[in-house]
């Protein structure tokens, strides 16, 4: 039995696949694929698959993580090629290894968003609404907990590394916490965003979002690998 | 991919947006460049409702398995995308392309249920296709067209279909298309392929015929012209065991109603109960070989990953080779992690060797139908169950550990009296006994028998089409004897629903074709999505009624005799009326018809089709 971490790519019409539809997406193509898998014991056994950090519908990413394990005579690189055949061409297995990290080593997670631009609006506009947003002392947003809803800080959970122009949208580059105990969604500093925009910079108006998370990071700032 | 732009913007405002973008396993994607012809097949509901259904998998693997043909799938929009698209201009669009559906050579609609007609309008409007055929033009395409059972009578939504497909798709729609091409191609407009259309088997084309009316609001005459026949026969495919089932289904991301593989066992019945219009429009009865079943189901599951796979029929156990089949199935379902579900199984041939096998299948409880409470009105409507059957099917049930059954009756069925329905919760309460009586019960858990009760709709081309339904009050009457009946009874649950959508669904069934005008100003009004209760407005229907200068009672709740002309007599099932009326005449007299495989009872298949049902001698 050999423990293996797959790094997949969800983009475009996959990115609307939700995480649990996801995992359901996945046990199906193990079958398809005819890969021969792990299940867990039990009364109702089923395909071992993890997903250490979930993805937020409508987020795009070429770096996301899948834990299985091959029970018999197969070499993980033939398990991608077959799986690879078994998905659709917007999701896609990249690279295929063993487990270096555990998932509690998750720490960050790295995302783009593109904020478009309304027809209205120019991206210089955009990005000094931005500035003005994120100068303030303290960004508070309700957040989603187990406990029910709670006021959190997103400014002091944001680390913004990039603020740009390009191509009539303003491009963002954030870390954001991410793991088992602490996850947040970097959504939650741009819906802010444009929440804040109606009354604060009347003439500034945003179009469509992408964002993509570009890398899973451990405490260290190396890659979860 | 012109519209995924516009689309990508509108889907995080939505609930399940993978139901909007396709892109699924198994949607079968192809170069525009290389299709003669494109046919959006349209559901006319909901995502998860529509992905379950296996006729549009069947169809959709046919037409896609000719290169030169792009089948694409089409559902109802949910209320939340449908006023985004609206406001955002956004036309309906097939879930392979991700373009517009009025660019579309066919738009094809499969009809299962009368309630969803409203639904088609919708999905015309939105596309941006003339909902009425007549304001179409001689433009060739789109030819808006539907099969399905409701096509059985067509009438009530004839004036928004150039043409429907009667009986069976896997050969005919093929055929017309391929006519199509021929045709357009060399410059043919809409009429004159229709035309030549209406010359095919199978295909009705409504505009081709003229309809009377007597006085009394009845059909005086059905009236072909432009050379259409006088009379349209159901299309009956050559071998239903040769006949290729889909290898492949699109296997969808988002949950829906039916998630999993289903491989179509037999088709048609051999019970000729006189309620079941699907036992009388699939006739004749054919069964696949358990070889068949076994590789069309192996092939299934390895294409699709699916971890359950169910048999689809409307009788599973009436398949000569049920034992034999389920031992095939057994042999590669277990290994493979494979969950084997049987709907569809009948009390009186449950065998202790079926439920042996059935028991190395998860099972989540039992269902039959004895649909009515006491023997004699179930010879009415030729159940051909009785109380031992019943009885002794659920003794094997219990013996191996089952502690619920579930049981489907109707009221409002014809001679049905107070007692009938008393008796249904009698009938309960002996399954009940037999689970206290049992020595090999479950220790410590209680039994629990569910009885849901529907309402009885008439429908054509059954014994009973000639029956009035209950009236709203009667069956409020009926459903109060009921409420009383079960108080009391710990371990007996009933539910039924309010009759509302049962009495417009008898009117639709049965109607004829002044219903389009009601149909549209219902929908004019705002109906849509009339089978889901939340969305459903009799008053708005009772309105579009008023407006045409119809009403319910005329089409719901009249008597019709034997001489009347109906407004599907033109449309030929295969069965006889005069057997119909053979069979109403008998189920007066409480008196039951053999099932096909004892005896024949002379239904017009065999005339027609010139060919034996069964071999009696093997039986």
């Amino acid at each position: 039995m050999q423990p293996v971490r797959a790094t997949f790519e969800k983009r475009r019409r996959a990115k609307y696949i939700s995480h649990l539809d996801l995992m359901r997406c996945m046990q199906r193509a193990f079958k398809r694929a005819g890969v021969p898998v792990w299940y867990t014991e039990g009364f109702n056994p089923h395909i071992y698959l993890m997903f250490p950090l979930a993805l937020s519908l409508g987020y795009e990413s070429g770096c996301e993580c899948m834990d299985f394990r091959i029970d018999g005579d197969m070499t993980p690189q033939e398990a991608m090629e077959r799986l690879n055949r078994a998905l659709p061409p917007d999701l896609q297995l990249l690279k295929i290894a063993e487990p270096v990290r555990k998932h509690t080593d998750i720490a960050a997670a790295d995302y783009v968003i593109m904020l478009d631009c309304a027809a209205d609006t120019s991206a210089e506009a955009l990005r000094q609404a931005w500035d003005r947003f994120i100068a303030q002392p303290e960004i508070l947003v309700e957040k989603k907990t187990k406990r029910g809803m709670s006021e959190v800080d997103v400014k002091a959970q944001a680390q913004i590394t990039g603020t740009e122009t390009a191509d009539n949208a303003l491009c963002l580059r954030l870390r954001m916490p991410a793991g088992t105990s602490v996850n947040v969604n970097p959504s939650l500093l741009t819906d802010a965003f444009i929440a804040w925009l109606p009354s604060n910079a009347p003439e500034v108006h945003t179009g469509m979002m992408h964002a993509e998370r570009t890398a899973i990071l451990c405490a260290d700032g190396t890659d979860f690998i | 991919m012109q519209l995924f732009d516009q689309i990508e913007p509108l889907l995080l405002q939505v609930q399940k947006p993978a139901r909007y973008i396709g892109g699924e396993m198994g949607s079968i994607m192809k170069n525009p460049a290389d299709i003669k012809a494109r046919f959006a097949f349209c559901f006319p509901d909901r995502y998860d409702v529509g992905m379950s259904n296996l006729g549009m998998k069947i169809l959709y693997s046919c037409i896609n398995a000719r290169p030169e043909y792009w089948c694409e799938r089409v559902f109802a929009p949910d209320e939340d995308f449908e006023a985004l698209m609206r406001t955002h201009h956004l036309p309906l669009y097939g879930l392979e392309s991700l373009e517009p559906i009025r660019d579309a050579d066919f738009i094809g609609f499969t009809l299962g249920y009368e309630l969803c007609y409203t639904n088609i309008l919708n999905m015309l409007d939105l596309a941006g296709v003339p909902i009425r055929q007549c304001d179409r033009g001689e433009k060739i395409a789109p030819i808006v067209c539907a099969g399905g059972s409701c096509c059985c009578n067509p009438e009530p939504i004839a004036d928004f279909f150039d043409l429907f497909f009667l009986g069976e798709g896997e050969e005919l729609d093929l055929e017309v298309m391929d006519l199509y091409v021929k045709m357009r191609d060399a410059g043919a407009t809409r009429s004159e392929f229709l035309r030549a259309a209406a010359q095919i088997e199978g295909v009705y084309v409504p505009s081709f015929y003229d309809v009377t009316y007597n006085d009394d609001g009845t059909v005086r005459a059905v009236t072909p012209k432009d050379g259409a026949p006088a009379t349209v026969r159901k299309r009956i495919i050559s071998d239903f065991d040769k006949c290729p089932a889909p290898e492949e289904f699109v296997v969808p991301f988002s949950e829906i109603v039916h998630d999993r593989a289903v491989t179509e066992v037999l088709r048609g019945c051999l019970r000729g109960c006189r309620f079941c219009q699907a036992g009388f429009l699939y006739r004749p009865f054919r069964e696949k070989s358990p070889e068949t079943i076994c590789e069309q189901s192996r092939k299934l599951i390895d294409n699709t990953g699916y971890d359950e796979l169910s048999l689809c029929s409307l009788s599973t156990s009436d398949h000569s080779q049920i034992e034999e089949m389920m031992d095939g199935l057994l042999t590669f379902t277990e290994d493979a992690h494979i969950n084997l579900s049987l709907p569809s199984l009948r009390v009186d041939n449950f065998s202790s060797g079926l439920m042996n096998r059935l028991r190395r299948v998860r099972s989540s409880g039992l269902t039959f139908a004895p649909e009515a409470g006491t023997q004699r009105l179930r010879d009415v409507i030729n159940k051909n169950v009785t109380e031992e059957e019943l009885m002794r099917t659920c003794k094997i049930a219990f013996n191996a550990g089952q502690t619920s059954v579930k049981l489907y009756f109707m009221m409002g069925l014809p001679t049905e009296t107070d007692d009938d329905i008393r008796g249904i919760i009698e009938l309960a309460q002996k399954v009940v006994d037999l689970f206290y009586e049992g020595e090999r019960r479950p220790k410590g858990k209680p039994v629990q028998i569910s009885c849901s009760v529907a309402t009885f709709v008439p429908k054509p081309f059954t014994p009973f089409e000639f029956h009035p339904q209950d009236t709203r009050e009667m069956i409020a009457h009926k459903q109060k004897i009921l409420e009383d009946a079960v108080s009391g009874h710990k371990r007996i649950r009933a539910s039924w629903h309010f009759p509302d959508t049962s009495i417009l669904e008898a009117v639709l069934a049965r109607g004829d074709r002044r219903l389009c005008d009601v149909i549209y100003g219902a929908w004019k009004r705002g109906c849509i999505m009339d089978a889901w209760s939340e969305h459903f407005h009799y008053d708005r229907w009772l309105d579009a009624f008023a407006e045409a200068g119809l009403n319910v009672e005329f089409y719901a709740n009249r008597e019709r005799s034997y001489e009347e002309v109906f407004p599907w007599d033109h449309i030929d099932y295969y069965v006889d009326k005069q057997f119909l009326i053979r069979e109403n005449e008998k189920a007066k007299q409480a008196q039951t018809t053999q099932h096909c495989r004892l005896s024949c009872a002379n239904c017009g298949v065999i005339k027609k089709t010139g060919k034996p049902c069964f071999s009696y001698s093997k039986q």
